[in-house]
């Protein structure tokens, strides 16, 4: 409860005003099965994108190989668990594990996802949905500004893939997460992937998503793969990037302009150079959409 | 249990709820756990159907995801006790699990961690089940132990033979003994290679098992009664002159001070111990 009460006084705060965290290049989220390869060999790769929860941990390998990797390339934390739009109170604990993790690796940016996992103290770890509503967002708004005022940095929040919609919405989702950003000066991370998958799931035009998204929030791409059930898009996250989202990226590339991507592969994992090669496609896509003066 | 807490806006908090009103962002949550967890429908009355299919399929997904994604976390957490049991009967025990202790750490790395006694519990007799798991549960605690820098044989050069009695050893954060029954390491080693596994034996006395973790890598070995007695005194904080003393009444005493500077030394080379300090 006392958590949640110092929510809702910071609630009305101005949004955060830190500058917005520097183009990072092409990265890869970072798996155990590529450790070896990433520290052994020299991979073309600008950064990482780090599970924040499998370094949220006493000691060991995890957090050794972390400061390896952490001492050659950026990393940004990316975490599953936060649960910004729960109605149940912050875990303390939680929190407190994922400034440690923040102060000791000083990540470019910490992002997790517009999204709930639980309440009653139950986590079904899972990416939940939820309506979009004025209520929601303004409860959404100030677990973020608690969350920011905690970890002492803004936070980037995830557009999830969802597979059911609410009757009770009052708004479209790009509608819900801009006035997020506006109010709480929160960073975005844009999964293409997702909004394809949402969109074709609930009946509307990525397109309009990309165009009702602010361009100047937008930190960071995802890009992944999905499993089609042609009446409804499953995200898998274990497959290729797919033709359509490799179009979309490009029209979220001409929208927002040069942004730091990574491919995110969670499960059916690939050797790193099968990694490479679509990190190398992401590379193309936008040397053809920058191919002037837009190049970072 | 924490109740959720109340949201802010004020067509929320109204007292004089108008029936069929929209649920509050908190009610939707809890209707959306309890659809997913225990396959209450009343959700769905608050969610639509999309142009190819209706709102069952779509929502059949998140109560899919939930089971299969925490099957998998267990999984991945006990793979010897996934391949000794085959899929269907680890399955039915995972999902039993996932219906009677749904996960309340917000990383999913601890789901499991109650496993090796939920098992026991639910099947007292086969003791080698639940022993499997806890050996399991025993390594993965031990991968990300805390760090500790382990103590050096060097760390014992300077120490004057006089103030050795008084020698109080402090084990390493990732040491964990634990007690079988049953030959479930030998289950576990067998499986670790790929091999048959052998029938399963109840021992006539108890079988001491240490788990720790040597640099980066979990490790385990068999103890002798001996060797386990003088581990537990020492994780005790008994200092060294009294372990001997116990190393005498266990077995022969005259070379109780020889096996008991052996036990120490591989524990030393090990990795086991993490301090030494002399009492105060």
């Amino acid at each position: 409860m006392l958590v949640q009460a110092k929510a809702n006084a910071v609630a009305h705060r101005q949004p955060a005003t830190e500058d917005k965290p520097r183009y990072l290049g092409f990265g890869l989220g970072l798996r155990s099965q590529h450790y070896a390869d990433i520290l052994d060999g020299d991979p073309d790769i600008d950064w990482f994108e780090v599970i924040s929860e499998n370094y949220m941990v006493p000691g060991g390998q995890p957090l050794r190989i972390l400061d390896q990797i952490r001492a050659r390339y950026p990393i940004v934390m990316h975490g599953v668990s936060l649960s910004i739009a729960s109605t149940a109170p912050f875990d303390p604990d939680y929190l407190k594990q994922l400034k440690a993790l923040a102060d000791r690796t000083e990540p470019v940016f910490v992002s997790d996802h517009l999204c709930w996992t639980g309440v009653h103290g139950v986590n079904l770890h899972d990416l939940l949905p939820f309506p979009y509503t004025r209520e929601a967002l303004d409860h959404v708004v100030s677990r973020i500004q608690y969350v920011q005022d905690y970890l002492k940095r803004p936070v980037a929040l995830e557009n999830v893939s969802t597979y059911v919609q609410f009757r009770n919405s009052e708004m479209p989702e790009w509608e819900f997460i801009a006035e997020m950003a506006k109010r709480t000066g929160c960073w975005l991370v844009f999964d293409v992937n997702n909004v394809y998958v949402s969109a074709f799931n609930h009946d509307y035009d990525p397109h309009e998503f990309i165009a009702g998204i602010p361009a100047d929030r937008v930190v960071q791409f995802h890009l992944a793969g999905h499993e089609h059930n042609m009446t409804h898009i499953i995200d898998t996250h274990d497959a290729l990037v797919c033709d359509e989202v490799w179009t979309l990226y490009k029209a979220a590339l001409d929208r927002f302009g040069p942004v730091s991507t990574i491919i995110e592969r969670d499960d059916d994992i690939p050797p790193l150079a099968a990694m490479l090669d679509e990190l190398g496609k992401a590379r193309v896509l936008a040397d053809e959409v920058f191919s002037g003066s837009k190049k970072p | 249990m924490s109740p959720p807490v109340a949201v802010s806006s004020g067509k929320a908090q109204s007292s004089a709820k108008a029936e069929n009103a929209a649920p509050t962002l908190s009610e939707m949550q809890e209707a959306f756990q309890r659809a997913v967890i225990s396959g209450d429908d009343a959700v769905l009355n608050e969610i639509l159907d999309n142009s190819r299919t209706d709102r069952n399929v779509l929502f059949g997904v998140y109560r899919h995801a939930y089971a299969a994604r925490l099957v998998e976390v267990i999984r991945n957490d006990h793979p010897f006790l996934s391949s000794y049991l085959g899929d269907d009967v680890f399955n039915e025990i995972a999902r039993a699990y996932i219906e009677a202790c749904p996960s309340r750490n917000q990383n999913a790395r601890w789901f499991s961690h109650r496993l090796p006694d939920f098992i026991a519990e639910t099947h007292p007799n086969e003791p080698h089940l639940a022993e499997l798991a806890t050996l399991e549960r025993a390594l993965n605690d031990a991968f990300d132990a805390p760090d500790a820098e382990p103590l050096a044989l060097s760390d014992l050069a300077a120490v004057p033979p006089e103030l050795w009695a008084d020698l109080i050893f402090e084990p390493h954060s990732s040491a964990q003994r634990l007690v079988f029954t049953t030959n479930a390491h030998a289950l576990w080693l067998s499986l670790k290679k790929e091999e048959t596994p052998p029938q399963v034996e109840t021992h006539p006395a108890p079988e001491n098992i240490i788990v720790w973790r040597h640099e980066t890598t979990p490790k385990l070995r068999r103890m002798s009664g001996e060797e386990a007695m003088m581990w537990n005194e020492t994780v005790n904080g008994v200092p060294f002159g009294s372990l001997c003393e116990l190393v005498a009444i266990y077995d022969d005493p005259d070379s109780a001070p020889l096996r008991a500077a052996q036990h120490l030394q591989g524990w030393i080379i090990s990795g086991l111990l993490a301090k030494a300090q002399t009492e105060e």
